[in-house]
């Protein structure tokens, strides 16, 4: 029973970081078609930030702020100084053909992995360090029972939790999050609209980027911080979003806590290294019996 | 006044527009027809800013509509309602009308409250779905939540693709005579493609004939009409 209830319990706490991994790259994917294997690579950058900034003496609100801020002005930067010039030059030599305009801003987006990657090394020199948690990490003693959760564990939930309201209100209620439905949905009848896509999509790279970043400090304490620590955490993602639909941001997060749930069964009940067996096996059978994914749209159909 | 001056433009690889020159009056119908492949749909696309020309002028109210953005385009009151009833299928009729006036909601915040129920006065049977996909509508009813979209905007030129499109003849002519009864009461300049030419010249002020890319004849709808040389000619009727 116990065993059972951790388990539970980790696989929430790490579902809950893969949900906003996963929400971070449909984001991106709806908003500009491009699936960004940088993401991770942004939310290590703005870790280290983070980090560093903790190091020197700053509190570690400040730090998650700094880091917040900084994932959101790194996920524009890289729409606005490398995604944007190579859509523009779409009539151009290599980007004519329709496969590879699709093949190389995600192959630019692999490359920014690696920039980041090596700048994160050189800046810090690629040592791996502790990161804190704002809260206690050690099991919550109650009633002279020790509960399989620790303070830290109820934070991550609540955070992410209050993420995904936050979004969902955002994406529903407000003119902006309309716009950006419009723009992922059908970017021409939202430019006829009077919507600025350009400026849409750079605010979908923003956002992501604070999602992404937000993934990172959460589970850095967890985990250790270097320059490649991320990495794996973007193929669970990635897995997660693809289980999803990749289209649906609802379908995302559902993916993202299967997967945390579905890592800490085979981690507990079974062996660590059987982890990504389980998961390519899980995510065969979802492409198997749901090829649009979990929450893959239903093409309404033109008559 | 939305003035033409020896447009030419491209559609991809094709020179869908070779030299186009006419004028369309300020509160007029000034529909624009010929067959498949004239080049109607591109002109539209060229001047709502979808499609880039080639050289030539284009100007709406003086302001040259040439080089700009479809976003900047809008906000000069040109609407544009494509072909093929382009509504986002998977918003609400709500999302879809209110998503034609985003650009306006901060500055003309009341305006904007009034121009959505005008839109469900206009056309009622949108207010009955107004909380429905867009996707489940009928086709006529996707037509008019695409103008809607396009009015709620407040244009002054209406770029109109083949509303009739698909669509079961008494629909049409209930969308069209709404439209007609816009120009009326409010003044709006209505830029209608259509391949249906008798419906198009019973309801227009003014009819350019377009055929593979240039103007043939450009005179008003009821000369048009009467014109049987011109109708077996380019029009195979």
């Amino acid at each position: 029973m116990d065993t059972a209830l951790t388990t539970l319990f980790l696989g929430t706490t790490r579902g809950a970081v893969f949900a906003l991994v996963a929400m971070g790259l449909v984001l991106v994917w709806r908003g500009a078609g491009i699936v960004n294997f940088a993401q991770m690579g942004q939310a290590m950058f703005s870790t280290y930030i983070a980090s560093s900034l903790i190091i020197s003496g700053h509190g570690y609100w400040f730090a998650f702020a700094t880091a917040l801020i900084a994932g959101a002005l790194l996920g524009a930067l890289v729409d606005v100084a490398v995604m944007r010039p190579l859509t523009k030059r779409s009539h151009s030599g290599i980007l004519a053909s329709e496969s590879m305009r699709a093949t190389v801003p995600v192959i630019a987006s692999l490359g920014i992995l690696g920039i980041l990657q090596s700048l994160a090394g050189m800046l810090w020199a690629a040592e791996e360090r502790g990161f804190p948690s704002p809260v206690s990490d050690v099991a919550v003693k109650a009633f002279g029972k020790t509960a399989p959760f620790t303070n830290f564990d109820l934070f991550i939930i609540i955070v992410v939790l209050l993420t995904l309201a936050a979004t969902t209100l955002f994406f529903t209620k407000t003119g902006m999050g309309l716009a950006m439905r419009a723009t992922a949905l059908n970017p021409e009848v939202a430019r006829l609209s009077g919507i600025r896509i350009g400026r849409v999509r750079t605010l979908s790279w923003a956002i992501s980027g604070v999602a992404s970043s937000l993934a990172g400090l959460l589970i850095t304490p967890s985990a250790n911080l270097s320059p490649n620590t991320l990495d794996l955490i973007l193929i669970v993602g990635f897995t997660a979003a693809v289980v999803g639909g990749l289209e649906s941001l609802p379908g995302s997060v559902v993916g993202g806590f299967i997967l945390g749930l579905l890592i800490a069964v085979v981690n507990v009940y079974d062996a660590p290294d059987d982890v990504f067996l389980a998961l390519l096996i899980f995510l065969l059978v979802v492409l198997i019996v749901k090829p649009g994914g979990l929450f893959g749209s239903k093409r309404v159909r033109n008559v | 006044m939305l003035e033409i001056r020896n447009l030419i433009a491209s559609y991809g690889p094709v020179l869908a527009i070779r030299d186009i020159s006419f004028t369309a009056d300020a509160g007029k119908i000034t529909t624009v027809i010929g067959a498949n492949g004239a080049g109607k749909s591109t002109l539209l696309r060229v001047i709502s800013g979808l499609e880039p020309a080639t050289s030539g002028s284009i100007t709406w109210q003086g302001h040259s509509l040439l080089n700009k953005t479809p976003e900047a385009i809008v906000r000069l009151g040109v609407a544009h309602v494509p072909e093929g009833h382009a509504v986002i299928a998977s918003l609400t009729v709500a999302e879809n009308i209110e998503m034609g006036a985003l650009f306006r909601r901060r500055a003309h915040k009341q305006d904007v409250r009034v121009a959505i129920s005008e839109m469900y006065a206009l056309f009622p049977r949108l207010e009955e779905r107004r909380n429905q996909l867009a996707g489940t509508l009928s086709g006529g009813e996707r037509q008019m939540l695409a103008i809607s979209r396009a009015l709620v905007s407040r244009p002054s030129l209406l770029l109109l693709d083949e509303p009739s499109l698909g669509l079961a003849p008494l629909v049409v002519e209930q969308i069209i005579a709404t439209i007609k009864q816009l120009c009326i009461s409010t003044g709006l300049s209505v830029l209608l493609v259509e391949q249906n030419a008798n419906t198009a010249l019973a309801v227009a002020d003014h009819g350019v004939l377009l055929s593979l890319g240039s103007v043939v004849a450009d005179q008003p709808a009821s000369l048009m009409r009467a014109d049987s040389a011109l109708r077996s000619a380019y029009l195979g009727y």
